[in-house]
């Protein structure tokens, strides 16, 4: 196969309209800022006082004077435990550890503001994002003993005052007792919202076990106990090395990394592939519909024409994808920052040097290979239904080489997985998903190797299909007569 | 420069059972404007691609500017195909900028040039739109100037007439008439006679993918029948011209048209007349057009010998 002859400039300029073709559309600066819009946004949110679900008020009319106080009791539990569970995170953070017992201490004994006035005058910077659980509902003082004056309540009628302002009660529960038994009605306007009914049932099921347990004479405390489990197996890996930080060869969180960063690494190169595929598609689609490249080619070559558009995509595609290796880089960081040395060995042992040098190799080599293609099936295409019919078995193709992301982090080892490495239509995604078990250097190269060979060959059946389809009517049907002619070489002459 | 910018010898091409050029050859002198002349499906589009290098002829040889199709004639040509169509998102002066500088033009001379032909042709507003916002004529002439900003030593234009109302066919014709006198070398495909005629040095003609003629406008003028319409009272008319005539028909408005024999002219008719005495209500010698010789000569070799239809 001769490589084909290729002039810089003109493929510079296909390449360069390309590019400035998409880049300046509204819908490509759209999807660009999105990630950044989503981010700012994101930022303020948690800034604002913005009341998604305003907190309701809940009363309980308990006629039986046996759960009200309990269930309110109960509530209070939970709600304290939530607000718990955030100064508990807080913990987590490496950077704060010096604070940690000290932070919960003051929680449990002084209560979650007397915490957040520590946090403050130790750690400004965190305490300004610290945002307590709002809850959704709280329990208040019934503003009426009658039930048939609560109603009116309920209907927003009438108001009662909270915290100083007037307030609608959203519910009202209302337990009575009938022929000996204990019967309960739930009122309330808001028909769709069924948190509070679902905290009834959680507190009247709690109380059945423990009614239930202690007929045997046995307590809660005593079942949760038992349920705690005594011992934890601990995972070792005999294939981790003990070095530098690293002590002991029992698994830890940061063995997982490179498993997740090579899957978000895989799932990239196939958003970029994808992605640049289709525009690929669409490109040399809406030159042919325009009857363009007829007269590109008088003054370009075909193979011009097509390193030029391969270009063109490639730096719109990895345009598009610069705010998503932003936010990657920053959350890198910011993993390493806040998971401290732990998540920094597991970055580290992620981006090996051969992630370093196969993932650009493939990501060009996958791209290249699909890219090629998809330009063939463009130029073969008389409408966006040929060519979405073209493109089916190919995108089929290419959504199932995605699956190679969770058999990777599931069953790194998996035979699937190292057949898929050898197919060149999904070498570039397994071979990037194996790198974390550390396959051997010639297995890799073996596997580029057999990619390149095959976008050599899709390159070749792109530059025939190509003049093929350009300048006839092609369509779909037309393949088999291209097929024929060109690639059997049968005489089809009359 | 003396060498012709386009050879075509004994060129043959087939697709599938069809035949689409059968055995043609033509040759482009420099300065000559020629026009390719055929009915639709007669082959001239694939005798163009096979000129330009797009596709390869089964059989015979092409040289363009004494060589075969290739990138040694990107810049020194100027394509126009038959269909039409510029990026939709793309401003006039970016579409005529972009194909101008894929022929070899600098950046910033490609967009200052696409300025002045958009001004000089009277497209001025159409500068900054986007090519979609273009009515019909006013982007095949964006289409036009993208194709021959460059200036180039030799145009190959494919049907550059179709699809234009009367004025810009004018102003397409002055257009092709302009490059002309700057000594360029032009070829043109149509089925519109008019243009050929009135532009044309020498015409090439094809019909069923073969040569028919090639030769001057006059050439091909003598291949029509010269034809009369004549009128008369007298019942002896119609004997009178009949052996003059290859065929005689009555026309709607009762007057006789004779397709008059080749070398017979009108005089030796009316003549005859005047010796009959026959007194004439109505005698117009009528010139052949193009157009006549076109159907005459694509009758002719489908072995059609009168056609008719050629008032």
């Amino acid at each position: 196969m001769i490589l084909p002859a290729i002039n810089m400039r003109r493929t510079y300029l296909v390449a360069r309209r390309d590019f400035l073709g998409y880049i300046k559309t509204w819908g490509f600066w759209i999807s660009f800022l999105m990630p950044f819009v989503f981010g700012v946004l994101g930022f303020f949110a948690s800034s604002w006082e913005f009341d998604l679900e305003p907190t309701r008020y809940e009363a309980i009319l308990d006629e039986t004077g046996l759960h009200g106080h309990k269930i309110r009791a109960l509530r209070d539990t939970e709600l304290k435990a939530n607000e718990r569970k955030v100064f508990e995170a807080i913990d987590q953070v490496s950077a704060v550890t010096g604070m940690k017992s000290q932070l919960l201490d003051i929680y449990d004994k002084q209560g979650s503001q007397a915490a957040l006035n520590f946090l403050e005058g130790e750690f400004p910077q965190i305490s300004n994002r610290v945002k307590l659980p709002k809850p959704s509902f709280i329990f208040v003082d019934p503003p009426s003993n009658d039930f048939e004056d609560l109603k009116e309540y309920i209907n927003g009628n009438k108001t009662f005052m909270h915290e100083g302002k007037p307030s609608k009660l959203s519910g009202v529960l209302r337990l009575y007792e009938e022929d000996g038994k204990i019967l309960g009605n739930h009122w309330s306007t808001l028909v769709n919202t069924d948190g509070e009914l679902r905290f009834y049932s959680r507190y009247f099921r709690a109380i059945s076990v423990e009614n239930y347990l202690s007929s045997g004479g046995l307590t809660v405390d005593g079942l949760n106990d038992a349920r705690q489990p005594k011992f934890e197996i601990e995972s070792f890996n005999p294939a981790k090395e003990i070095s530098g930080e690293v002590t002991s060869q029992a698994v830890t969180k940061s063995d997982m990394i490179p498993y997740v960063v090579a899957a978000v690494m895989t799932v990239m190169l196939w958003l970029t592939i994808f992605s640049g595929s289709y525009m690929l598609l669409t490109s040399m689609l809406e030159e042919k519909l325009n009857k363009l490249l007829e007269m590109m080619l008088a003054s370009t070559r075909l193979s011009e024409i097509i390193f030029g558009k391969l270009l063109g995509v490639a730096a719109l595609t990895l345009t598009a994808m610069i705010p998503y290796f932003l936010i990657g880089g920053v959350g890198i960081v910011a993993a390493t920052i806040i998971g401290g040395p732990e998540v920094a060995a597991g970055l580290s042992n992620a981006f090996t040097l051969k992630m370093f040098i196969f993932f650009p190799v493939f990501l060009v080599l996958g791209y290249i290979f699909y890219g090629s293609f998809f330009i063939a099936l463009g130029t073969l295409a008389n409408s966006m239904q040929d060519a979405q019919t073209l493109t089916t078995p190919i995108m089929l193709i290419l959504t199932m080489c995605v699956m190679v992301v969770p058999v990777g982090l599931n069953s790194p080892e998996s035979p699937v997985l190292q057949l898929a490495t050898w197919f060149p239509l999904s070498a570039p995604f397994a071979a990037i998903m194996r790198l974390p078990s550390d396959p051997p250097w010639w297995e890799l190269i073996m596997s580029a190797g057999f990619v390149f060979l095959m976008a050599l060959a899709v390159i070749w059946f792109a530059g025939r299909i190509f003049r093929f389809g350009v300048l006839s009517g092609a369509g779909v049907k037309g393949i088999w007569v291209w097929f024929k002619r060109v690639v059997l070489r049968r005489k089809t002459v009359g | 420069m003396t060498q012709a910018p386009l050879s075509i010898r004994n060129v043959s091409k087939r697709f599938a059972e069809k035949t689409a050029v059968d055995d043609v050859s033509l040759e482009v002198n420099p300065g000559e404007i020629v026009g390719f002349l055929g009915p639709n499906g007669a082959g001239k589009t694939t005798t163009i691609r096979m000129a330009l290098g797009l596709i390869k002829p089964d059989e015979g040889e092409v040289e363009l500017f004494g060589e075969t199709p290739g990138a040694q004639a990107f810049g020194r040509l100027a394509f126009l195909p038959e269909e039409r169509g510029l990026y939709k998102k793309q401003t006039a002066s970016a579409a005529i900028a972009h194909m101008a500088r894929l022929n070899g033009m600098k950046g910033r001379e490609a967009f200052k040039l696409a300025d002045e032909l958009l001004d000089r042709y009277g497209l001025s507003e159409a500068k900054r739109k986007k090519n979609k916002d273009l009515s019909k004529g006013m982007a095949q002439k964006v289409q036009l100037l993208a194709a021959i900003a460059h200036d180039p030593e030799f145009y190959i234009l494919d049907e550059p007439f179709s699809g234009l109302d009367p004025v810009n066919q004018q102003i397409l014709e002055d257009m092709v008439r302009e490059i002309a006198e700057r000594g360029r070398t032009i070829l043109f495909s149509t089925h519109v006679m008019e243009h050929a005629e009135r532009l044309c040095d020498r015409i090439v003609l094809i019909s069923e993918s073969r040569k028919i003629f090639d030769g001057s406008t006059e050439d091909a003028l003598a291949q029509a029948p010269n034809r009369l319409v004549i009128d008369s009272e007298d019942s002896r008319l119609v004997d009178t011209i009949t052996p003059f005539s290859k065929s005689v028909s009555k026309r709607d408005d009762g007057a006789y048209l004779s397709l008059l024999k080749d070398g017979t002219d009108a005089q030796s008719v009316l003549e005859k007349c005047v010796a009959q005495k026959i007194k004439l209500t109505r005698f117009t010698p009528k010139n052949p057009t193009l157009h006549e010789a076109f159907v005459a000569m694509v009758g002719h070799s489908r072995g059609f010998e009168d056609m008719e239809g050629l008032s």
